[in-house]
Order: structure tokens, then sequence, then C-alpha cells
């Protein structure tokens, strides 16, 4: 397995970076021409993904979040790494759509709609430690939908 | 840093209706003065809800984990049945905003207004 490769947006860790993830999210995919829809979706996807990582990864605790956005073709590629703990996302229930919201448990949403929204989403170990998350958006520009 | 704020407004239709202007976006830094705000209203005597989004930017899943709580809070008979809220309703959600409720099927509990005396008129 290799590392991704190629400058990072990096932020300590904590709620406060959300929106700069978010603006880095939304200047890095204009530069890029990436379709306005998606783009959308993958701000919301990068918001989850990092909420994710401060809220459940690090748990509070300091430690970096670092995200990069890259043109493959036709597609968006999206990482995310952490040093925080291992994730299993496999250990994260799935949101109950469709049980009334007084039924409903809380939680679970951020990892649907992260599934939900993009083509790919690979959790895995981090070479060094941590997690590394690999977003895919296809046909991610305008007339490649 | 996320700007977030929120304006309280009272309106008089058939029923007393708190209207919230959420101004700003709603990830997991804000959402608890979403939350906190709105279950302050409620513990005064509000049992009538409108989440005027107009002018809200963003939300991610942090906003409906509270307007999951606020709709928990406002249905006090915890209605176990497939049926819309008579309690809250939403206004102006942005088309990407409204994706999202969609996508997480919010569409099919709560109502989406794009006009103020409608949603008022709603209750």
């Amino acid at each position: 397995m290799t590392r991704e490769q190629g400058p990072y947006f990096s932020q300590a860790a904590s709620l406060e970076s959300l929106s700069r993830f978010r603006d880095y999210i939304d200047q890095t995919g204009r530069q890029l021409g990436v379709d306005p829809g998606v783009l959308a979706d993958l701000r919301l996807v990068v918001d989850e993904a990092v909420t994710n990582v401060v809220q459940h990864g690090y748990q509070g605790r300091p430690g970096p979040v670092e995200v990069r956005m890259k043109r493959l073709g036709d597609d968006v590629v999206v990482c995310i790494r952490d040093q925080a703990r291992p994730f299993d996302p496999g250990q994260v229930p799935a949101p109950q759509l469709d049980k009334a919201l007084a039924d409903r448990p809380y939680g679970g949403m951020g990892l649907y709609l992260i599934r939900t929204m993009t083509d790919e989403a690979e959790f895995r170990p981090a070479p060094g430690g941590g997690n590394e998350l690999r977003l895919i958006r296809r046909s991610a520009f305008a007339g490649t939908g | 840093m996320t700007t977030f704020s929120i304006m309280v407004e009272q309106a008089q239709a058939r029923v007393p209706v708190t209207v919230l202007r959420l101004q700003g976006d709603i990830d997991a830094g804000t959402q608890p003065i979403l939350q906190d705000r709105a279950a302050e209203m409620i513990a005064m005597g509000t049992t009538h809800m409108v989440l005027d989004m107009s002018e809200v930017g963003y939300m991610g899943s942090a906003g409906f984990r509270a307007i999951h709580a606020i709709n928990n809070l406002l249905d006090r008979e915890q209605s176990d049945a497939f049926e819309r809220s008579k309690y809250l309703k939403l206004l102006n959600p942005n088309s990407e905003v409204e994706k999202v409720i969609r996508t997480l099927g919010f569409d099919a509990f709560l109502d989406i207004h794009h006009d103020r005396d409608q949603a008022l008129e709603s209750f």
C-alpha cells in the first residue's frame, strides 16, 4: 500500500476547523472545475468525515487532520488522513431510516451520507499509524455525468 | 470558525407558532446552539415551531440530529405511527439542504414549505 502523495490541507482537529475544511473543498473544487452539485455533495461528505475524526477518532484530544482533493481523469479523489485510534466503520450501526423519528436512534447519519454521496469510500489504516479515508466520486465534471 | 445565529419570532396562526430564523451554517460545532435554543423555547411553552432556513447556507447531519431532537421534544405523544409532524415544519431550505433532507428520509416526517404564511397556516 502506498501512501497518497501530494499536498494536503492540514488543520488541528477541532469542530472550529470544520468550516476551514469546507472552504478548502469549495476552493479546490472550483479550481478543478468540479460540477457544482457534485461539489456540494463533497463538501458535505468531507464535513461529515472530519466531524467523525474529531468526535469519535480523537474524542476531543488534539491531533492533525489532513485532506487532499484531486482530479483523476473524470473522477475526483478525496483523501482524509488522521492519527487517531483505528476506525472500524463496521462498528457503526446504520441509521434506521425506515423508522418514525420518535423511534429512530440518533446517529449513524454521517457515515450513511459519506457512503451515499460517493461512488467509493474506503477506510483503511494509514501507513505509519492512524486512518485514511479514500473517497471517489466518478464523472465529477460538467459534461462527464 | 462557523458563524451561526438564531432570531426568534412569535407568530399567531390557528395556534401560536415560534419561528426560529436560522442564519449561517449548521455543523457539529454550531448544532448545539440550535438544539439548546429550541429546547429553551419549548421549555418556555412553545408547542408549534417553524425552522426558517432561508439564510442557512450549509447543514450537515449534525443539524438533522438537532431537528430530530427538537421534533421529539415537541411530539409529546411520541407518535410511533408513520405520520408527519403536527408540531414542526421547515421553511425554505436551499436545494442542497433539501437534498440531504430527502436523502435522510426526513421529508417523510417533516413538511417543507416555501411560503411563510403557508407554513404558519399548516398547523
